[in-house]
């Protein structure tokens, strides 16, 4: 089994993607072998109203429940946020709360983003932070959006000590300042761009966090889901408790997934 | 060619002594298809050529630190990767003098040395440095070198780089430059001279006979554009690599210069560089001669 937590439906309005329908993934994901994927919106990254874009995810993915797992979208600057975290919490039992800070106009570290994470804190849920969804190097000129720093998600970490951290599509993480602002055993980081082999990202990690901090993720379906096939082919010769936590057991246990 | 299983298993910190979890995952192993999930059967045993790769540290000193070469090799091994076309570029702007030039070719060549079956040598040159940087083709291509590699200190519709072009006509050996087409301000601050796909053409179109290679189109910048940018110029092949591993991005360069055109290279992005193209939508011929054989091709070229 395959749980890839680095996952998006919906349009991104500066490059067009393919695979970004619930259909369509459903596809991609059957051709790849990944069982499940844990999916936000892209839409409400770029509305106004980010709830609309949780709205179309679940009407989208409701009748393909068993292969999607839900990360509801917050933006803390938008009126009713709460209520709208609620619905998608409550009613359409999403599993995780995504916080795009760089997008929705805010920081984490500032009053909107403390209180978010203060609430997601209260649910009990994981937070969901995307470095970035694509390289800046190529970046549309209405595209302003910086990529997310270590230092900010590990001042989020002290400031929240009861709050879960699922890291999305990052690079350059030291597992020792995770360590230290005592992110070991809550947090869940996806290797979508990091090396198994080369520079041995992941065993680096391993050895700071443990082998729970590590899952398998993809960042379809912005990219290709080989890249990240390739790695996990790499973790073969581990122990196969230690593969299958990779390949999905990690994300089911730390986004409470029935599988 | 899997990733030696104790050379894994210590990155991890896991003991080896004792055999109670090495046993097990053995069998679990077994248990497991010998396709991998998702990927081409046997996709480890597929031919490869990467056709851009780096030794980035001055291996050629007395005591070296072959650390990150001997990790590109294994990487490489277990791959399937046969071979690893690699340069040292000097970067950061800098404008070297011809003896730091001569320098950074030394470390390749001490890998080619180290790594004979594996590691293949790119000649990095600075145009500027006028006759002596030829000069330094010669002294790379003397000592089994297979291609020359320029990296962003001119564009290469600049009449400095027209020499080092026209040296590589006369040796039969391909061009490999550095490109993106950037969009990000600071990015184009830092590079301001970096080639994009039409400085490529406006070089093809002076040398059509050059073998002139895009290098990483996924290496950062818009790539679509990228591709757009090449339609009109036949003879300019594009490789594969590069840290972004967009979807799409190998079906459309295809899709719009051909798949003769392409050939596959990692630039450090080694498990991604495989992935991405095991994922593309290719036929298994495709998939071949981008892996390898249209590399080969630009290589039989040098002895016909």
């Amino acid at each position: 089994m395959i749980i890839d937590v680095n996952a998006f439906l919906g349009h991104y309005p500066f490059r067009r993607l393919r695979f970004n329908s619930a259909a369509k993934m459903v596809e991609l994901m059957d051709h790849n072998g990944i069982d499940r994927a844990v999916v936000s919106s892209l839409h409400a990254v770029f509305y106004r109203d980010a709830h609309r874009g949780n709205e179309d995810l679940y009407e989208e993915t409701k009748s393909l429940g068993a292969r999607f797992t839900l990360v509801a979208t917050v933006n803390p600057k938008y009126v009713g946020w709460q209520k709208d975290l609620a619905e998608a919490v409550e009613h359409w039992k999403m599993k995780a709360v995504t916080l795009v800070p760089a997008y929705h106009g805010y920081r984490l570290t500032d009053e909107h983003g403390q209180a978010a994470l203060a609430r997601i804190a209260d649910y009990g849920l994981p937070v969901v932070l995307t470095q970035r969804f694509e390289d800046r190097r190529q970046r549309h000129h209405w595209d302003v959006a910086e990529d997310l720093e270590l230092k900010t998600v590990t001042a989020a970490a002290r400031s929240h000590p009861r709050l879960r951290f699922l890291l999305s599509n990052w690079i350059g993480l030291d597992g020792q300042a995770l360590v230290d602002a005592g992110l070991k055993g809550r947090c869940l980081i996806d290797f979508a761009r990091l090396d198994v082999l080369l520079r041995k990202d992941v065993p680096k990690l391993v050895a700071a966090l443990g082998v729970e901090a590590i899952a398998f993720g993809s960042h379809m379906p912005f990219d290709y889901v080989g890249p990240s096939l390739v790695k996990l082919a790499n973790l073969e010769t581990l122990p196969e408790a230690d593969y299958q936590k990779i390949a999905w057991h990690n994300a089911a246990a730390f986004l409470n997934i029935d599988v | 060619m899997k990733p030696n299983r104790r050379e894994l298993l210590c990155a991890f910190g896991l003991a080896l002594a004792g055999g109670g979890r090495a046993e097990r995952s053995e069998s679990a192993e077994a248990a497991r298809p010998a396709g991998e999930v998702g990927l081409p059967k046997q996709w480890r045993k597929m031919r490869k050529f990467d056709v851009h790769n780096h030794v980035f540290d001055p291996v050629h000193r007395p005591n070296a630190n072959w650390s990150r070469v001997d990790n590109m090799v294994e990487a490489a091994e277990s791959l399937g990767i046969e071979k690893l076309c690699c340069s040292n570029p000097i970067t950061g702007g800098v404008m070297a003098g011809i003896k730091d030039v001569r320098e950074v070719n030394d470390a390749v060549l001490a890998a080619m040395k180290r790594y004979p079956e594996r590691i293949a040598g790119f000649c990095f040159v600075q145009p500027g440095n006028g006759l002596e940087a030829l000069d330094e083709i010669e002294r790379c291509l003397d000592r089994g070198m297979i291609g020359v590699k320029l990296y962003n200190q001119y564009k290469y519709s600049d009449t400095k780089v027209f020499p080092v072009a026209e040296k590589c006509i006369a040796r039969r050996i391909p061009l490999l430059g550095h490109s993106a087409h950037l969009t990000d301000a600071r990015a184009i601050a830092a590079q301001p001279n970096t080639s994009d796909s039409l400085d490529f053409c406006r070089l093809s179109a002076r040398y059509p006979e050059l073998m002139l290679i895009l290098g990483h189109i996924n290496g950062g910048g818009d790539w679509e554009w990228a591709i757009k940018g090449l339609r009109g110029c036949p003879n300019v092949y594009v490789d594969t690599s590069g840290s972004v591993l967009e979807n799409d991005t190998i079906e459309m360069c295809v899709r719009e210069l051909g798949h003769e055109r392409l050939l596959f290279a990692t630039d450090q992005t080694m498990e991604g560089g495989v992935g991405k193209i095991l994922s593309a939508e290719l036929t298994s011929p495709q998939r071949e001669d981008i892996f390898w054989r249209n590399m080969q091709r630009i290589l039989d070229r040098r002895q016909s």
